[in-house]
């Protein structure tokens, strides 16, 4: 039944007919299109809903739309009033307050609510006002300057000049606002959920309700009479084919084909007209299952005897590694001392604030168009292509604004893959989303480790050997695991050099959801352990810890022991930067007791040395291959075509790289203008469509600036070299005397000399027709060494950092006040310091956060506990420290300009400093994560007790 | 997209009979609504199945925060925002305001009501404490007439109240406050915005020469409802306050909780909680009745 509600929205009167059960939130966006405001959670947990409600913001998901009756709505599309921003929205743009932009919009909305009531608020008030809009990619940092700022916009469109920018370039090196910040601070940036088609129907997935069994009889029959009900389909609809991430083990049917092996493993899918419809197919759908016994972590999985997943897993081990460089036993002999411990990681989610979503339909002549909130589109596309049985040129991937991933959306989704399925059924285009419960469920975040680390030093601190075992908890499915398992090994001796080094992983099954590849992909947890490790020698043995760094610190040019080749390397550069920035000095050893300072620091890849599966760009109907090195980057892992306008005032940048949030279509945008020589607000980067872009593999192993920046720089440059002789022509000299900038073509003993760029590339394009340069990227051959898996880890370049994190305890609770981190990093020259410092301190929240309060936490039937944003911690705006980021000079040759990767090699030095300031404050070295309140407060009463006694 | 909701039927009475009235037809298949910050994420998580919700947003007065005589009458659809920046309630029992600031965020406080808070009876919610040591009683109206309940007897167990079938909870009255008395609340959460407390402690002390002439002690989301530490307050009667009988007293509210454990906290850190937010309050609450500001 539906009632007529009457609804002012951004000024603007509506007559809706509404049912009661809409809320606020889904009118909004449904019947207004006004889908600027956001689905984060559905339980007023996230703030992404947030619209201001005659004067007041709430939070739109828990109103119902009924009740709004007569009153006044005011939406981010209402902000920009006659074409003009709100002075808010100026400052989220100017100020780099936005990244993927998902709680952008409730953000912005939820300031503006503050600053019209309160036009001057202090830090404290600002906090307090946006308390409930959780920010996963921001660290809230430049949030809090955009608002400190706001009053500078009120009358001006200036961009600010940041203090840190680089003069040398007028286009990288400069802190320009993101290319997609209008669209995100206004709400036109469309998302998946954003999308719909004429006829689309909407898909749901049916998941098992135990941890282990077989199926034994799946009834859909009632389902399928359900009026509205388009399509229902079980594992017997589904291709025999397999997928996953590694070529080697590919594990998971599209649906579950005869076992289930965690709770929210898939087991049906439908399509109906509406959500409520599928909703209620899916509880029509009868599961008889056989239950198994089930396992649930790592120690009692390899046991004899342990409920095995899969079959080809013995013991439940799903990857092997044992690495072992030079004599470790020999190593600690020559040691002078040896430290041994215990560490134990959590399970973290990566907790996008968008959530998953795919959409398919298909073209009469047989094309797949599948729009997918992805980070990896090309690997989709692949996938798609093999599940499916039909070639990569079958298939178009739409990658739409992204909000979000952190590796959470670097792997095909069961979304994507019934949506394609349930969409060829029933030739109508169909949408599916995750809820943030499906979310969790669907899993991929970070696995849990069980780390056993030894170490021994000279009397100097000089390391002598290294030998360190890992259980990483898999859950039921390989996703990304095996490289992670290498990761958790390979990336530790980045920074620092060990002479003798064993690495024995073991990733193990589990009947929980698959873990797979989160933001630093498997090494925040070992590099945790082992700055933990480090900081407790140095004490042992009396040594300075940041000495301690020094000593073994990694220097540029050198071949680890795990053949891994660092070129640029400012590490120590950035260790001494910290000391100084943080004032260290005058207080490590000197706070009082609940106070503590604490040093990490670590290293990571600038992009996979080799793309995930190997050989050349496949057709897909070539089975995959079986597992086989091949020592050679193969085919160019980032591509980039540039084609000029015909009138020559613009350049458009078609390269597939994706844009989640992280800033790479600005990072492009620049190296391309860079080496066009025009000014990038005159270049466009289209990256969304495959049909349109050349490939790039992704955004996974912070490989985009440096991969995807060189391809750019190259088209860009292409372009120039044609432009060049015409421009020669027109200036009576020779090419090689010209360079170009700022859409000037001139001669570099005489910049007074020079020719309209434009012009030339009009009269290019009237002599020889499109315009157009290309460029492309491929890892240098033959990197890394010649053992198995020798691949995971090398990369083009490296990237270092050290943190120095302040903090308090309260010893009578246990609870931790992180106040302050100084950061440093050697992320090469950067093409856009704003968006390095951006992506600094997203990591160092999620890091922090990751450190004291995020864990999933799971029930002994396997079941998580905590799906949802308001029991799963992660940091609000009132939890995060203030960040110091700065950056150390460096330039990496293989970079584009200079520059390589920051995005998650940021988050590594975290964990270990929050780590070692907590052991500062307390006296209590922690090695189990999460550090929480109450395991702080037992140890506190035990050390108590035990000086007592 | 996302999480959806049951087919349910609105109902807007206008005035309180009218509500009574509707709610003793449907029975069970009706709920009130009134910011539905509880209530609607429990239906679209299928924790609670209705298909009837009878709003109270048309009801005049029902958010009216006022002097009644000597005491402050608040609605039971007033929000916490809106209890938070009135600056009669500043003045009645600022450590209410603490308790409002304290709950969820910004944007979820401008729809959360006090009843709702009440009446949902979840142990962990913030504003029962500091009411039950404030003396605050609920009224609760019926098709059959009014009642007055202390705040304190309201609660039965989770989720559980005194309420009757067709009853709804009009508004709180706090009785003026003694002389010299000063109140606090302390919450114990693990993240500083939108979380639910592990523990709360309000208390409130009446001064007398320098002596703790009465004192009170409330314990949130520690028992199945919030709780009076009774013993705990007795063993503040007559004594000078100091840090070592706050502890004391503390000491004794420990073995007065019966907390669980759960996601939160262990039942064991729980305790340890309530004794320090115990002192802690204390201390606040004896800081204001002797018109110190709090640090
Ligand atoms: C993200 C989030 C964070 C939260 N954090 C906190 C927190 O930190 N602390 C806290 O205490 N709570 C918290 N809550 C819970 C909730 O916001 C509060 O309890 C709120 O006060 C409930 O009020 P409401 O008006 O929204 O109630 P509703 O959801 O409308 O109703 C709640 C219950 O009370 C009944 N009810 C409501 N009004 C009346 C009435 N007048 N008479 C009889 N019955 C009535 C309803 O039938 C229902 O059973 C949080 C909720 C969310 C979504
Ligand atoms: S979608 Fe409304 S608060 Fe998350
Ligand atoms: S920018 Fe805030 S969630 Fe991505």
């Amino acid at each position: 039944m539906q009632q007529v509600i009457t609804l002012t929205v951004n000024g603007e009167e509506h007559s809706l007919a509404v049912k009661p059960n809409q809320t606020l939130r889904d009118v909004l966006r449904n019947d207004l299109g006004l889908t600027g405001t956001k689905r984060g959670c559905d339980v007023g947990a996230c703030g992404a809903c947030t619209v201001i409600l005659d004067g007041e913001p709430v939070a739109s998901c828990l109103l119902l739309a009924v009740l709004c009756h007569g009153k006044s709505v005011e939406t981010i599309e209402g902000l920009e009033k006659n074409g003009k921003l709100h002075p808010v929205q100026k400052a989220f743009i100017n100020h780099g307050a936005i990244q993927c932009g998902f709680c952008t919009p409730g953000m912005i909305v939820g300031a503006k609510a503050l600053v019209d009531r309160n036009p001057d608020p202090s830090d404290d008030e600002i906090k307090e006002a946006l308390g409930g809009n959780l920010c996963r990619c921001t660290g809230y940092t430049k949030i809090m300057e955009a608002i400190r700022n706001w009053k500078r916009y009120v009358d001006t469109d200036e961009p600010p000049v940041h203090d840190y920018d680089l003069d040398k370039h007028e286009t990288v090196g400069r802190s320009m606002p993101r290319v997609d910040a209008y669209d995100k601070a206004t709400g036109k940036a469309k998302y998946i959920e954003d999308y719909g088609f004429q006829n689309m129907l909407v898909g749901k997935i049916l998941t098992s309700t135990i941890p282990h069994g077989i199926i034994k009889k799946i009834d859909t029959s009632q389902a399928e009479k359900l009026p509205g009900v388009a399509a229902v389909i079980t594992g017997k609809d589904v291709p025999d084919r397999m997928y996953g991430v590694s070529p080697a083990r590919y594990d998971e049917f599209v649906l579950a084909k005869d076992k289930v092996r965690y709770i929210g493993d898939e087991v049906a899918a439908v399509a109906a007209v509406d959500l409520e419809t599928a909703e209620k197919a899916l509880e029509l759908i009868k599961v008889t299952y056989k239950q198994l016994p089930a396992v649930f972590n790592p120690a009692d999985a390899v046991k004899n005897g342990a409920p095995q997943l899969h079959e080809r897993y013995k013991n439940n081990i799903n990857t092997r590694v044992n690495h072992h460089f030079g004599n470790v036993e020999q190593g600690f002999l020559e040691a002078d001392h040896i430290r041994e411990e215990v560490f134990v990681g959590n399970h973290v989610y990566q907790s996008p604030m968008e959530p998953h979503g795919a959409i398919a339909y298909w073209e009469g002549d047989g094309t797949l168009v599948l729009y997918s909130s992805t980070q990896v589109p090309h690997y989709l596309h692949y996938m798609m292509a093999n599940v499916l049985d039909i070639p990569l040129g079958s298939i178009r991937i739409i990658r739409p604004t992204v909000g979000g991933g952190f590796g959470g959306k670097a792997e095909t989704t069961p979304l994507d893959l019934c949506a394609t399925i349930l969409s060829k059924k029933t030739g109508r285009p169909v949408k599916m989303m995750y809820t943030r419960k499906e979310m969790f469920q669907h899993g991929r975040g970070r696995h849990k480790q069980y780390m056993k680390m030894k170490i021994g030093v000279k009397n100097d601190g000089q390391i002598t050997a290294f030998d360190y075992t890992n259980y990483l908890d898999g859950g039921a499915y390989s996703s990304f695991g095996v490289i992670t398992a290498y990761y958790a090994g390979s990336m530790l001796p980045t920074s620092y050099r060990f002479p003798n080094y064993k690495y024995d992983g073991y990733r193990v099954m589990t009947n929980k959801p698959a873990c797979g590849a989160m933001r630093g992909h498997g090494v925040p947890q070992p590099r945790f352990a082992l700055e933990c490790l480090l900081n407790m020698l140095a004490e042992d043995i009396g040594v300075d810890p940041f000495e301690i760094r020094k000593i073994n610190g990694m220097d540029p040019d050198t071949r680890t022991i795990n053949d891994l080749d660092i070129r640029s390397c400012e590490f120590k550069a950035t260790i001494d930067a910290v000391r100084k920035a943080s004032g260290w000095d005058e207080k490590y050893g000197k706070l009082p007791p609940g106070k503590g300072i604490g040093l990490g620091t670590g290293g990571f890849v600038s992009g996979a040395g080799y793309a995930i599966y190997r050989g050349q760009v496949q057709q897909a109907s070539q089975k995959p291959r079986e597992h086989t090195f091949i020592k050679k980057a193969v085919f160019p892992h980032a591509n980039a075509v540039v084609k000029v306008t015909e009138d020559g005032t613009a350049a458009v940048l078609f390269i597939g790289a994706a844009e989640i949030g992280q800033g790479s279509s600005t990072v492009l945008t620049q190296c391309c203008a860079e080496g066009l020589g025009i000014h990038p607000s005159r270049v466009r980067i289209r990256a969304e469509d495959s049909d349109i872009s050349p490939i790039d593999l992704g955004a996974y192993s912070s490989r985009v600036t440096l991969m995807g920046g060189n391809a750019s720089m190259r088209a860009g440059k292409d372009v120039l070299e044609k432009l060049l002789p015409i421009a020669a022509e027109m200036l009576n000299t020779v090419t090689g005397e010209l360079e170009a900038k700022s859409g000037r073509i001139y001669v570099k003993s005489d910049p007074e000399k020079y020719a309209d760029w434009a012009e030339c590339a009009r009269i290019y394009f009237n002599n020889n027709g499109p315009l157009v340069g290309t460029g492309w990227y491929k890892p240098p051959e033959g990197l890394g060494g010649d053992y198995k898996g020798a691949a995971v880890g090398t990369s083009p370049a490296y990237s270092f950092g050290s943190s120095v994190c302040e903090l308090s305890v309260d010893l009578e609770t246990g609870k931790v006040d992180i106040q302050k981190f100084t950061d440093y990093h050697d992320c090469g020259t950067p093409i856009n310091p704003m968006a390095v410092h951006g992506q600094v301190e997203g990591a160092i929240v999620m890091g922090a956060g990751e450190t004291i309060m995020e864990d999933v936490v799971y029930n002994s039937r396997g079941e998580i506990v905590n799906p949802n944003l308001h029991e799963y911690l992660i940091m609000t705006i009132k939890d995060a420290p203030e960040i110091f980021s700065g950056l150390v000079d460096s330039y990496e040759p293989e970079g584009p300009y200079g520059a390589k990767e920051i995005g998650e090699g940021s988050s590594l030095p975290v964990l270990g400093a929050v780590a070692h300031a907590i052991k500062n404050a307390t006296g209590i070295w922690f090695t189990e994560l999460p550090i929480t309140p109450e395991k702080i407060l037992k140890a506190l009463k035990k050390k108590k007790a035990a000086v007592k006694e | 997209m996302g999480l959806t909701l049951p087919e349910i039927e609105i109902h807007e009475p206008e005035n309180l009979k009218e509500a009574c009235a509707l709610l003793k037809k449907l029975g069970r298949n009706a709920r009130i609504l009134a910011g539905g910050t509880d209530l609607i994420v429990d239906l679209k998580e299928k924790r609670a199945k209705v298909s009837h919700l009878v709003s109270l947003a048309e009801i005049v007065d029902i958010d009216r925060i006022k002097k009644d005589g000597k005491a402050l009458s608040i609605g039971a659809g007033a929000t916490a925002n809106r209890i938070a920046a009135n600056s009669m309630v500043a003045r009645f029992l600022p450590a209410l305001v603490d308790a409002c600031n304290s709950m969820a965020s910004y944007h979820i406080r401008n729809l959360a009501t006090i009843g709702g808070n009440i009446a949902s009876a979840v142990p962990s919610a913030d504003l029962p404490p500091i009411l039950i040591v404030a003396d605050a009683k609920v009224e609760l109206q019926g098709p059959r007439g009014k009642r007055k309940v202390k705040l304190e007897n309201f609660f039965k167990g989770p989720r559980r109240t005194d309420m009757k079938p067709g009853e709804v909870l009009t508004r709180i009255i706090i009785p003026a406050q003694p002389k010299k008395s000063g109140s606090s609340y302390h919450k114990f959460a693990l993240r500083n915005a939108t979380a639910l407390a592990v523990a709360g402690v309000a208390a409130r002390v009446e001064m007398e020469k320098g002596l703790i002439k009465k004192a009170a002690i409330a314990l949130g989301a520690v028992a199945p409802t919030p709780k009076l530490a009774k013993r705990a307050a007795a063993a503040l009667r007559k004594k000078k306050p100091s840090r070592e009988l706050f502890e004391k007293a503390a000491a004794i509210a420990v073995r007065e909780s019966k907390p669980i454990s759960d996601i939160r906290g262990s039942a064991e850190y729980r305790r340890d909680i309530v004794e320090v937010l115990t002192r802690r309050a204390l201390e606040d609450a004896v800081a204001r009745a002797r018109g110190k500001k709090r640090k």
